[in-house]
């Protein structure tokens, strides 16, 4: 945290003698200041004269106490007496700007800054321009996004956001407040139009982007929505596009999956195909995962159906077992145990005898404890 | 019987766990920090809350003064004033930054902006309990009007009474809070649950909210929510609960990380490993894979771990990361079993380690009702397994 130096809102008084008074470094009186680049405590400053500054009390025996040094505390304990009698002044909110600058995670002088906004009619277009430039320099606060979030909301203007927010993700482009803040801003002010484009841009930028995959998805159920099979089918299309650039990439597979999981994985047409196509040329552990996905679908639709071919299942379940020994044995190996679990929790579903009931795969698979 | 596989004896030389570091190091942190952890001040009951839970899970909480520390946190505690106006601001403070005068009795003090903080609520508890106390000089129905304060309509909780961000992670705390005080008065499970569901994504893993990223963190706050409030099968399907089990063991790279493509991260080794143990398949991921990361961000001098190897855990960022790697570590090597159900409570608050976003809090923590199998370090049992190999134990 960086000092504040002659930057400080309070009036410094220079004296007229502008030679260095070296005495007057230790007999800091009323009057004066030699250098005015020199900074001044608050128990000093003439202004603040009249209040008693507030220490902090551990008691006897502090835990984890954090050592500050001289001008912290005075900053602090003058905030302290302030926060004590709930002054609201222009001073007051003049030193929340220097206790933010020391600790921009204490949320109490946060709120008590936004108390003190209120009660002064500040200038909120002005306070704008503040939290931007803390934000710039510490984008993973949580207080200083909420803050930003409550001027915002007191404007009711939301037209600086999402700029603000695309350069912040030009930074980090996973900052996951950043994320939260833009979903915020678009839901709250129906700011939908651009958002596509946006996120677009960002995959074009850096495909394996889980966020930007995140908002993709977050944009379209929000506006056209995935019951539109015209929607569903471009969706699909993407997502193999991006696949056949980034085979290994995680984030594109559990969009395809998360989009279809529910709509019938096995039921889309020609998409099995698709998939089994690209395992020639775009293998990777989370297209397996996903054939093992489609076949798992079958196999559950197909017990539903009373004239499903016995021979059709058992080739299913063949196919997904496979599946799950290429992972276990040599596209997943971390997984290892846990493809292999997959396997037998399948077989023990769907083996002839398997029927409507089914045991609960995890159940079975639960360690005993004497 | 234990299913859950037994490290072998061969595999104690490979062991390079320093336990006494750790244990120092978890000391200092109990002391003093310099200015520049100034960032913490808010949040330094998270801070001895972790340093605890380390020490507790090394066996090493003889190093401290239990008392004085007992003391310390009840003078934290926001009590009602005389005439009970305040009550929906009730709770424990992260520390005296506030000012109030410190006491540990009643009645409170007024003040216009004193209030608890939801995660200081629940690390305050927990730390109580850890350092063996009743909690008899804890105002629970006091405890319990803040907390209600705090429920939004949406089944989310702020963090103070002022109002702050509302999220999921608070919804883990109040759940914390409402376990470890035996009331649920404190809250409305069944909007919470709605809330949690809601967080549910497309990709099967938790965000902090509808329609945020997934993510190994809250995920955690999610699943252990409802296993706190004994829904986790009420709550989900077990196709949901298939679906989140694939979600969360696709983040294992090594060690763990927190969301696709993302870097891994020790800390997730707690927030996704927990959040696999709870869900019955932390079996089945590679433990030589996870424990190899975790150790090779061990720091040697200082003591504690970092988030990669070869960067330094001097950030206080990530101290709280520090502090769960122990438990995986320990983990790793060994367990026990909690026998009778009156101290499995405590056993198990006492194995909590807790890790939450910036205020970093985690805790480890199965509902009674099942019979889980507990992982409890058991430092002695080690120690002469280690020398009986010939290994000599740093």
């Amino acid at each position: 945290m960086s000092g504040v130096e002659a930057t400080s809102t309070e009036p410094l008084q220079v004296k007229e003698d502008q030679e260095f008074d070296v005495e007057a470094e230790d007999h800091l009186g009323d009057d004066y200041v030699v250098d005015p680049t020199r900074y001044m405590f608050y128990r000093d400053r003439k202004e603040w004269a009249d209040l008693e500054p507030v220490r902090q009390d551990d008691g006897p025996n502090p835990v984890v106490k954090i050592a500050y040094s001289e001008k912290f505390s005075d900053v602090y304990d003058y905030f302290r007496a302030l926060l004590k009698n709930d002054e609201k002044s222009e001073r007051a909110f003049a030193l929340t700007a220097d206790a933010i600058e020391l600790n921009a995670a204490n949320y109490t002088v946060w709120h008590y800054r936004r108390v003190l906004l209120q009660a002064l009619s500040k200038d909120l277009r002005e306070e704008m321009r503040y939290i931007t430039a803390i934000i710039e320099e510490q984008p993973k606060n949580y207080q200083v996004w909420h803050h930003r979030r409550m001027v915002v909301e007191w404007l009711n203007d939301p037209s600086e956001e999402l700029e603000f927010i695309a350069d912040i993700l030009s930074q980090d482009a996973k900052n996951y407040h950043a994320w939260q803040h833009r979903q915020w801003v678009i839901q709250e002010y129906k700011l939908w139009d651009d958002e596509l484009e946006f996120v677009e841009n960002l995959l074009e930028e850096d495909v394996r982007n889980n966020s930007a995959w995140n908002q993709r998805h977050f944009v379209i159920s929000h506006t056209t929505g995935f019951s539109d099979a015209a929607i569903v089918e471009r969706e699909i299309q993407y997502c193999l596009n991006q696949i056949k650039k980034a085979p290994h990439n995680e984030s594109a597979w559990n969009y395809l999956k998360g989009m279809l999981q529910d709509r019938g994985m096995s039921s889309q047409p020609g998409l099995l195909e698709r998939v089994l196509e690209l395992k020639e040329t775009h293998c990777s552990p989370y297209l397996l995962a996903f054939l093992f996905d489609c076949y798992e679908d079958a196999l559950e639709n197909s017990v539903q159906r009373e004239n499903a071919e016995e021979d059709e299942r058992k080739e299913t379940l063949k196919k997904a077992l496979e599946i799950c020994e290429l992972l276990a044995q040599e596209k997943d190996t971390i997984r290892k145990e846990y493809w292999q679990f997959l396997g037998r929790s399948l077989k023990n579903r769907f083996v002839t005898g398997g029927s409507s009931d089914e045991p609960d795969v995890a159940e079975n698979n639960k360690h005993e404890v004497t | 019987n234990q299913t859950t596989r037994q490290p072998k004896f061969e595999e104690f030389e490979q062991i390079d766990f320093l336990r006494d570091r750790h244990v120092r190091f978890f000391q200092r942190t109990l002391q003093v920090l310099p200015e520049r952890y100034a960032s913490l001040e808010t949040t330094r009951l998270t801070i001895i809350f972790f340093a605890l839970s380390g020490l507790d899970v090394l066996d090493a909480l003889d190093v401290i003064d239990r008392n004085t520390m007992i003391e310390w946190i009840y003078s934290l505690q926001v009590l009602p004033t005389e005439d009970q106006s305040n009550l929906s601001r009730c709770g424990f403070r992260g520390s005296s930054h506030i000012g109030i005068p410190y006491s540990t009795k009643g009645p409170g003090v007024l003040h216009p902006y004193d209030s608890g903080h939801v995660a200081m609520t629940y690390t305050g508890l927990c730390s109580l309990l850890i350092l063996g106390d009743d909690l008899s000089r804890v105002n629970k129905q006091a405890c319990l009007a803040g907390l209600r304060a705090l429920q939004l309509e949406d089944g989310s909780f702020y963090a103070v009474p002022e109002g702050s961000e509302n999220d999921i992670r608070f919804i883990y705390c109040a759940a914390s809070i409402c376990y470890m005080l035996d009331d649920w008065s404190g809250m409305d499970i069944q909007k919470a649950i709605e809330y949690i569901r809601g967080s549910l994504s497309y990709d099967n893993g938790f965000g902090q909210g509808a329609g945020r990223e997934s993510h190994g963190g809250w995920t955690y706050c999610a699943i252990a929510s409802l296993c706190l409030m004994g829904r986790l099968e009420e709550a989900l399907s077990q196709r949901e609960l298939d679906r989140i089990r694939r979600w969360c063991i696709m983040r294992q790279q090594s060690g763990f990380h927190g969301r696709p493509n993302k870097p891994v991260d020790t800390c997730y080794s707690f927030w996704v490993g927990a959040t696999l143990e709870l869900l019955d398949v932390f079996q089945y991921t590679n433990f030589d894979r996870n424990r190899s990361f975790i150790l090779s961000t061990q720091d040697r001098l200082v003591g504690g771990f970092a988030k990669w190897p070869d960067s330094h855990p001097g950030n206080w960022f990530d101290l709280p990361k520090w502090l769960l790697q122990e438990n995986l570590v320990i983990d790793a090597h060994c367990h026990r079993q909690i026998k009778n159900a009156k101290s499995e409570r405590q056993l198990w608050i006492t194995t909590i380690v807790v890790y939450m976003g910036f205020v970093s809090s985690l805790l480890f923590f199965l509902s009674v009702e099942r019979d889980f199998f507990v992982k409890v370090p058991a430092t002695n049992t080690l120690k002469n397994s280690v020398e009986a190999t010939g290994v000599e134990w740093s």
